[in-house]
């Protein structure tokens, strides 16, 4: 026996599979038919026109929004760092060599 | 370890009778979460077996899906989302010492921690095919509040198996069965209890977070969102969504237990045999039934729900920086 953490994959998946069996059979006990091409498949949007289907989903830069939100304080002068201009990465290259320089130095000495 | 037909066997009727066992008590714990919190609010409320009653009407009333919805994603995240609950139940010491999680040795405190991201998933990736505004907006907030509560809830998992390998060196420190068979509170000195009690006092607050209560039910916000994330889903589907949700509770409620409260009551009171199984079984129950009813039904009565921009804020400031510093309290020797 180990204190490292330890995971059999393959008992893992088997029982996941069994699990899955066993919700698709309780699955297979319900209620299969609806009334398709009825109101009833249309999309609720609280009485509200539903927009057109491209336009239904979180573009991939707003799935984050609420941490976007929060760290904002970090986010935009990280952003504002990044201006493209590689002579402005050029000095943030040395500025954190030296930096990491001057903390091996430091570490090596003591 | 050598799996041979007859343990296979045990183990696949073991698995089935933890899933009904596991969701027969989620259902019941939902019940009395309604009855509960319905007194607090002075109402009568509904029937401790209500929850019972609604997944057997949802299991007769229609499985719409949608139009547009991306049909076989939309069936199968309930289904993925049940079965992987109940795989987490498989690796924890539900029921006290006496019940040895069926998948014992096969897993551990991590494997669980992540596996249950999986019903959260499933549950994003149905909102996205449900091709609803609303569901999409449900699934960005669960998306949110997912990742911020895995950070405290790690350093919590990864504090208790720190003490533990300090105090057993060599053992298996991250099993289940050995947290729930060896209790930290005993072993620490006076700023390691301290440090226990930020350590459950933060595994309190990721509690509701995992099982999308209120304050962190951002996801669901009926009035808003009118279900987020579950807004398209009905019938069958629906009722899979939901028993899933009652098995997460007692996984989570279980897995505080094992962490904080690992006792059982027969060593106590001096009855060993079927019967102090027995008992402790009972008082495995009673624990979880407490841990649920402070975590959810009281916290969700007591507060309000908050914007999704405040929940990183929550978790990755207040709550980490607890465990953080209960971490160091466990850990540095006292």
């Amino acid at each position: 026996m180990t204190s490292l953490p330890f995971w059999n994959p393959v008992i893992c998946i088997i029982a996941f599979v069994i699990l899955i069996a066993i919700a698709c059979l309780f699955r297979s006990r319900g209620q299969k038919k609806y009334k398709e091409g009825t109101a009833q498949t249309e999309i609720f949007l609280s009485g509200e026109e539903p927009p057109a289907v491209e336009q239904r989903h979180i573009k991939s830069h707003n799935i984050y929004w609420g941490f976007f939100q929060t760290l904002k304080e970090y986010y935009d002068p990280t952003v504002r760092a990044h201006t493209g201009i590689i002579n402005d990465f050029i000095i943030w290259l040395i500025a954190i060599a030296a930096l990491t320089a001057v903390i091996l130095l430091i570490a090596s000495l003591t | 370890m050598v799996v041979t037909s007859g343990t296979a066997l045990g183990a696949v009727i073991g698995t089935i009778g933890l899933a009904a066992f596991g969701i027969f008590c989620g259902l019941l714990y939902k019940g009395f979460d309604r009855k509960i919190a319905a007194h607090m609010q002075s109402r009568i409320g509904p029937p401790i077996i209500q929850p019972f009653l609604d997944v057997s009407k949802f299991m007769i009333k229609d499985s719409v899906q949608p139009e547009r919805a991306l049909t076989w994603l939309y069936n199968a995240a309930p289904i993925v989302s049940l079965a992987s609950v109940i795989t987490v139940l498989l690796y924890l010491p539900f029921g006290g010492l006496t019940f040895t999680p069926i998948l014992s040795g096969y897993g551990d405190l991590i494997l669980v921690v992540y596996l249950l991201i999986l019903p959260a998933l499933a549950m994003v990736a149905g909102g996205f095919a449900s091709s609803s505004p609303f569901a999409t907006v449900g699934a960005q907030r669960k998306m949110v509040t997912m990742m911020s509560y895995e950070f405290p809830l790690a350093v919590v998992a990864i504090a208790i198996a720190w003490k533990l390998n300090q105090l057993y060196p060599g053992e298996s420190v991250f099993g289940l069965a050995f947290i729930y068979s060896h209790p930290l509170w005993g072993h620490v000195g006076p700023a390691g209890i301290i440090g226990m009690l930020l350590l459950l006092f933060s595994i309190f607050v990721v509690t509701p977070g995992q099982l999308a209560t209120v304050p962190f039910d951002i996801d669901e916000a009926s009035p808003e969102i009118a279900e987020g994330l579950t807004a398209e889903y009905s019938g069958r589907n629906f009722a899979l969504f939901y028993l899933a949700d009652a098995a997460k509770m007692v996984a989570v409620g279980t897995l505080t237990v094992a962490l904080f409260f690992p006792y059982d009551l027969s060593p106590l009171i001096g009855i060993s045999g079927p019967v102090g199984s027995f008992i402790d079984f009972v008082f495995f129950l009673l624990k979880l039934f407490l841990v649920t009813t402070l975590t959810v039904t009281l916290t969700r009565v007591a507060v309000a729900r908050l914007k999704i921009s405040q929940v990183p804020t929550i978790y990755w400031g207040a709550t980490t920086a607890i465990a953080l510093v209960g971490l160091i309290l466990l850990v540095v020797p006292n």
